[in-house]
């Protein structure tokens, strides 16, 4: 059995891990995104309530293993709460923590970073509020964060791996479930890595594409 | 007229200005010179209300100003009717220079493009407009951020040391520029370090030192 007649013939299996992969990387790439940067940015104005709160919690989570993090989310949190969720769910609450998190700490990091005086100098030529923001602030800030954040974005699809050690029947499950059974291990890895290499080269050439078009260098030499 | 009367500012224990008398009059070169930190940038942001005195009094074309406020009025930015002219000259790097100094104009005045031609050729512009800040020398960088500055019909311009890092070639061509717009009457505030530009420009000279200032 080669490559392709291991896939044509578990091809529903293979294709409804990758509809839970997907979906999965939706959900944590929206929300990391979505709600990232709003943290980002709300904590950047309200340093004190949500910035340092913020900040801290990307600390922790940065010390904290994912899969150590992903077990204790479906194991022993479940247990004292005494309440099951599936794990799904708590797979997607997990990884979707940590992008979060990695998200705003990017965003709030760059708008703290950006120089003032560009700002300044809007202000003394009498560039209203709102132009400043759309046409300075926002694309400066863009630039610096496109790259980052992509990069986040292709490490979390990688991270969806760890969902198959809660049981979630991600792709990777799927994999080890008919290596299970049929103990042809170099097709079946060789398979998703293609998969992922499928999935995370675009991914990549994206990040690459955005950073030449959006993030050309536009520092003074 | 932008006058600044018995302006102070510290920044904690650290007096930098410590009672400074100025004034800045249209179609007039007011030139400050002083040692490094004696308070030249910080009297030069008091002025343009970029930063707030401690106490004086800040004048621009019959509006007062005392400070400290304590009666809660707003201050009306004077902007760009006042503008400054950074030393770094902090053009935005994400925009080529034609947008640069278009940016502002665009949305004060939908008719600046015949002025921006004006501009490109009084101040030779041509061969570098399209490019990149990060793409242009230091001398052409700073032409843009005084078209910038210009394309905005300003009756003040502020400059913060903008020759420190030029040529004797590059400060001849300033020295030139600041005259001509003196003749437009315009009024000119210019920090400098360089007493050969203090000499050839200045109407009036505020020597600053140790938070102290003395008119010549």
């Amino acid at each position: 059995m080669d490559i392709f007649e291991i896939l044509s013939e578990y091809r529903e299996g293979f294709l409804s891990g990758l509809a839970i992969t997907i979906k999965l990387c939706v959900i944590v790439w929206l929300s990391g995104l979505v709600l990232g940067s709003v943290l980002g940015v709300l904590g950047t104005k309200w340093n004190r309530f949500i910035g340092l709160p913020s900040r801290i919690a990307t600390f922790m989570l940065s010390g904290t293993p994912i899969l150590v993090f992903l077990f204790w989310l479906h194991y022993p949190l479940q247990e004292i709460l005494r309440i099951r969720i599936d794990p799904f769910v708590t797979a997607s609450v997990a990884l979707s923590t940590i992008n979060i998190f990695s998200v705003s700490e990017i965003v709030r990091s760059s708008i703290a970073d950006l120089p003032t005086q560009y700002i300044e100098a809007a202000k003394v030529c009498g560039v209203p509020t709102r132009d400043r923001l759309i046409r300075i602030e926002l694309p400066l800030i863009f630039r610096h964060v496109i790259g980052p954040v992509l990069f986040i974005q292709v490490n979390v699809l990688h991270m969806t791996l760890f969902a198959s050690l809660i049981s979630v029947e991600e792709i990777f499950r799927v994999c080890q479930r008919i290596n299970a059974q049929i103990y042809r291990p170099i097709e079946i890895y060789t398979a998703l890595a293609l998969f992922f290499l499928t999935v995370s080269l675009p991914l990549n050439a994206l990040a690459i594409a955005f950073k030449k078009k959006f993030a050309r260098d536009i520092s003074e030499k | 007229m932008i006058r600044g009367q018995n302006i102070h500012k510290s920044f904690g224990n650290k007096v930098v200005l410590n009672g400074i008398d100025i004034e800045v009059c249209p179609g007039q070169v007011t030139v400050v010179e002083g040692p490094s930190g004696s308070g030249k940038t910080s009297l030069l942001r008091c002025l343009t209300l970029l930063d707030y005195p401690d106490s004086g009094v800040v004048e621009i074309d019959d509006v007062r100003y005392d400070f400290p406020r304590t009666n809660g009025e707003a201050i009306a930015p004077p902007y760009p009717f006042v503008t400054v002219v950074f030393q770094q000259l902090f053009l935005w790097p994400h925009l080529t220079n034609r947008q640069n100094i278009s940016l502002a104009a665009k949305s004060r005045n939908h008719q600046y493009e015949n002025k921006l031609l004006d501009l490109i050729e009084y101040l030779d512009m041509k061969d570098f407009v399209d490019r990149y800040p990060n793409q242009s020398s230091l001398g052409q960088k700073q032409r843009v951020a005084l078209a910038r500055a210009l394309i905005l019909d300003p009756k003040y311009i502020f400059f913060d040391e903008i020759t420190s890092a030029l040529d004797v070639e590059q400060i001849k061509n300033i020295i030139s520029l600041l005259l001509d717009l003196k003749g437009k009457g315009i009024g000119i505030f210019f920090i400098t370090h360089n007493l050969y530009v203090a000499d050839k420009i200045a109407d009036r000279t505020l020597y600053l030192n140790n938070g102290k200032g003395v008119i010549e």
